[in-house]
């Protein structure tokens, strides 16, 4: 702040400013103002269909959206400390977050996991992991949602299901989400990301054999959260986004349908996991869209009936693409804009990002503070208290009818080519992804899109004025590797192997393997041991070292 | 001045590719050789890889906390290996607080998010000593 007169460009004053082009973050060319003859008349209410204006009548006057902020790190011990800090703060659900060795179906021993052990999430591998993580947690009065794709999905959906046994809740009380979607294992759909690591088809239909389970078992259940969000952070635009994610869902309900069941038996347990960036406008309008689609889609492809089929779903997260680590604090800015926009959006829960995010998972006090921003924009802005304030609005309106359009097309360009599973096979996804990231790239290098602090007012001699979390810690992984060899040696290896092979059998067979999962974790097979099981059913090596 | 010959790569099971894949790009298209390893390698992996390869450069990319750890690691295998003198840059989600520490533990060069591509090019120039 210390710049001398001669550094200052005075001519900019005289120049003064204004946006470098008029068009939106996906490309939308604006104009210079909107009029009732720019929208269709349409007179829709919320709470009734296609449910643009919201999927409930009375929306934040009935009840807020929930607070949701990801919780995981370390051993399963800590992560609980944690999940209760955020509880105690006032969040209102549990987001659960696994590191990358579940993820991918590993256990902590496995010689090629070591320094990856509880980085990003809660390391776990065992049913009694699982108790510690939940301990003091009311499964049946706290929702939560575990965020994990198949095959991990599937063992810690049946850990949750046995330790509610063990508790005496009837699963029928069990409330959450399991994330269960095949397509975002990691950080997005590349194919150098999944192929690695289970063989595609298995790994959905291991997804699906849980979604029957939990269809069939446990009615308040949310089978599937279809990961839209990994996806848009792998620097792909709004409208590819909510394409993809909506070709996705196509996927998981014709699956769901060649099983047996009727769309409306499963439909309103589809849910999605959609990001915020920094365009204001055109996210909002992208979700505004995507719950048109949704139930047009729901309704006439699909011949729903039940109303609550027809009601697209949101949990939301701000954008973690969108963080600067230069001037840190200006991210607690843009994550409040984007929680802001979330609300207008109609959201069903929301985790703000953290404004350390750009350097590493968030400390306490910033995840506190995420709440806080949701807290605020909650109890003290007024806007919870009008359903979809900006319906009506003529650019808000344009900007749906235009988003609808553009996702529409490119949701047939995939269905075309064989569906969104087809696209991804055969690289198309990647190639869209790795346009989307040079081309984003591109426009930060050419200033053709300025991130303030970034490559616009940039501080020179700055230094970073925030305490940063530290989670990597040799004794933690140690701690746990120990933890898994120990509990190896000390169980009855005949029981483990019995289950162990009924569980191969049946993937061989290809029957639902849910129930022989929780009957290995029952006989105290590890969450390692049951993926790798799988992996052997499917003939699969994994490709990893 | 030679071409300039450099292996980008990911350690472990960090599978954030957004950022080595743009730079990588970058280092192509600026005249470099790279030899893009991709996820899910081990340190010895990518050490051999540099052999085998004669690269200058190792490049590897950290998201997710894993780079000290493998910092430690690629030290002793260097000593091991013979091949101290070679260059091994990092780039990435790394704390400010651990450059110096990395640096202790031979790392050449570790860019930050944010850094500009004519930053890390001419850095890698500088560390080809053109």
């Amino acid at each position: 702040m210390s710049e001398k007169p001669e550094n200052i460009d005075f001519d900019a004053y005289i120049r003064g400013e204004r946006p470098k082009n008029f068009k939106t973050a996906s490309g939308i060319e604006l104009k210079e103002f909107y009029t009732q003859d720019d929208v269709t008349d349409r007179r829709e209410i919320p709470g009734t269909y296609p449910f643009t204006r919201g999927i409930h009548r009375d929306m934040y006057r009935g009840r807020f959206w929930t607070r949701r902020q990801q919780t995981g790190y370390g051993t399963p011990e800590e992560s609980n400390k944690r999940m209760k800090a955020v509880l105690s703060a006032g969040q209102t659900g549990l987001n659960i977050d696994v590191d990358v060795v579940v993820k991918l179906g590993l256990d902590p021993d496995h010689p090629l996991v070591e320094g990856d052990i509880g980085l990003v999430g809660t390391s776990i591998s065992t049913l009694e992991d699982m108790e510690k993580l939940f301990d003091g947690i009311p499964l049946d009065r706290v929702s939560t949602t575990l965020i994990v794709s198949p095959p991990a999905s599937c063992v810690l959906m049946a850990m949750y299901v046995l330790l509610a046994r063990k508790r005496g809740i009837p699963e029928n009380g069990l409330i959450g989400t399991v994330m269960n979607d095949s397509f975002n294992q990691l950080v997005g759909p590349t194919r150098e990301a999944e192929f690695p690591l289970f063989p595609l088809e298995g790994n959905i239909k291991i997804g699906i054999d849980v979604m029957e389970y939990c269809i069939k078992n446990i009615p308040r259940w949310t089978i599937l959260n279809v990961n839209a969000y990994n996806m848009r952070e792998t620097c792909l635009r709004a409208p590819e986004e909510a394409a993809f994610a909506m070709c996705i869902a196509k996927e998981y309900i014709r699956k769901l349908l060649d099983r047996g069941f009727h769309i409306d038996e499963f439909a309103s347990k589809i849910a999605f996991f959609t990001d915020i960036g920094m365009d204001f406008l055109e996210e909002i309008a992208k979700i505004r869209a995507m719950r048109r689609i949704w139930a047009k889609m729901l309704k006439e492809e699909f011949k729903a009936e039940k109303e609550r089929s027809m009601w697209f779903k949101t949990a939301i997260q701000t954008s973690g693409l969108a963080l600067t680590a230069q001037q840190p604090l200006n991210n607690i800015v843009r994550a409040t804009i984007q929680t802001l926009a979330a609300v207008l959006a109609g959201a069903q829960s929301i985790h703000t990002t953290s404004y350390d995010e750009a350097y590493a998972l968030p400390t306490e006090e910033a995840q506190k503070l995420s709440i806080r921003i949701q807290q605020i924009i909650a109890y003290e802005t007024n806007i919870t208290k009008v359903v979809d304030p900006l319906g009506g609005s003529y650019v808000i309106e344009w900007l749906t009818d235009k988003f609808e359009e553009e996702i529409r097309k490119l949701m047939i360009e995939i269905e075309e080519q064989g569906g969104f599973i087809e696209c991804f096979k055969r690289g198309w996804i990647d190639e869209r992804i790795a346009r989307g990231r040079h081309e984003y790239a591109r426009r930060i290098e050419e200033k053709e899109e300025f991130i303030v602090g970034l490559n616009i007012f940039e501080d020179k001699e700055e230094k970073l004025p925030i305490s940063i979390s530290k989670v990597y810690s040799t004794e933690m992984q140690k701690e746990r590797i120990d933890y898994v060899k120990n509990y190896k040696k000390n169980r009855d290896t005949s029981s483990v192997k019995m289950a162990l092979d009924r569980l191969y059998t049946e993937a061989k067979e290809g029957s639902n393997i849910f129930v022989s999962v929780v009957n290995a974790i029952e006989n105290r097979a590890t969450l390692g041991e049951i993926c790798e099981t799988l992996r052997k059913a499917y003939d699969f090596e994994l490709k990893i070292g | 001045m030679s071409r300039g010959k450099i292996i980008v790569a990911k350690l472990g099971l960090d599978g954030h590719t957004n950022g080595i894949r743009i730079v990588s790009k970058w280092l192509q298209d600026a005249g470099f050789e790279v030899v893009y390893m991709g996820l899910y390698n081990t340190p010895e992996k990518v050490i051999k890889a540099m052999l085998q390869e004669d690269a200058d450069i190792l490049g590897l990319s950290f998201l997710e906390g894993s780079h000290m750890y493998y910092a430690e690691k690629l030290r002793e295998l260097a000593i091991r290996y013979g091949i101290e003198g070679r260059k091994i840059v990092f780039g990435g989600v790394i704390p400010p607080d651990d450059v110096e520490k990395l640096k202790a533990l031979g790392i050449s060069e570790v860019f930050l998010p944010g850094t500009s591509k004519e930053k890390i090019i001419s850095t890698i120039r500088t560390l080809l000593g053109g």
